[in-house]
């Protein structure tokens, strides 16, 4: 890594480096997702139809996955648009913690409204 | 942060004009949207447990609609552009292909036009 490419942001190394990781994990768990739900369901799309797709191991790890990933990367990206706006130090610590919290309450609502679909 | 940190605080912030400009825009916008979304995504998807199958089968009977099968094609491009204009951001990062940039840039938005191009096509049946 180029040093003036992590320099270039104010949000700290690993929040930078994790945004980077979940990015290609969004990427590739996103690009079986939609293929999956707009290409191959199309028009199918029910209660049944996500309980099919999910029973299938490898397809409960992907969206499990995306999950995981997407919601650190959606909260870190308003987490990094927040700190392009906001004046240094103002109860950053407090705002961060606050990103945490909204981040793992989400990721288990998720994955506890995806689990009769996956355990059927 | 002084006014010249903030303006290169992100990829495409550093040139505060042109293609750069409004490949960094977007990527903040299209950004939010998909965030906003997801917010609601988990909210709508989570009712199969939250109030049950019927109510869920209910939900997506309601947006069996052209309407929303366009709102959905829009939401396809932007994730096509966020996840193509975050490859360029990972190249630069990586110091891959910095001295032609803007041809990445453009090869990755043909690639993304193209993607959306089979979506389009998948989707057409549904909006007329």
């Amino acid at each position: 890594m180029r040093p003036e490419a992590m320099a270039r942001h104010q949000g700290g190394m690993w929040p930078w480096l994790m945004q980077r990781v979940t990015a290609v994990l969004v990427f590739v768990t996103m690009a079986i997702h939609l293929t999956a739900t707009h290409l191959l369901n199309i028009g199918d799309l029910s209660y049944d139809n996500i309980a099919g797709r999910l029973a299938h191991s490898g397809m409960a790890l992907v969206d499990f996955t995306l999950l995981a990933a997407v919601v650190f990367h959606a909260l870190n990206g308003v987490r990094m648009v927040w700190l392009d706006y906001s004046l240094a130090g103002s109860g950053r610590r407090v705002v961060d913690v606050a990103f945490w919290i909204i981040g793992v309450g989400v990721f288990f609502y998720g994955a506890w409204a995806l689990w009769p679909w996956i355990t059927g | 942060m002084s006014l010249q940190d903030r303006e290169t605080a992100n990829v495409g912030a550093g040139l505060w004009k042109g293609t750069g400009m409004w490949a960094w825009i977007l990527f903040r916008i299209s950004g939010l949207v998909l965030a906003f979304y997801l917010f609601v995504h988990i909210g709508v998807i989570s009712q199969g447990r939250a109030s049950g199958a019927h109510t869920l089968n209910r939900i997506f009977t309601t947006f069996d609609k052209p309407l929303f099968v366009f709102l959905d094609l829009m939401l396809v491009a932007a994730v096509l552009y966020h996840a193509l204009n975050g490859v360029r951001i990972l190249l630069m990062d990586l110091g891959v292909g910095i001295r032609s940039h803007k041809t990445v840039f453009w090869v990755l938005m043909t690639i993304a036009a193209v993607l959306l191009g089979v979506f389009v096509t998948v989707a057409f049946p549904y909006i007329f």
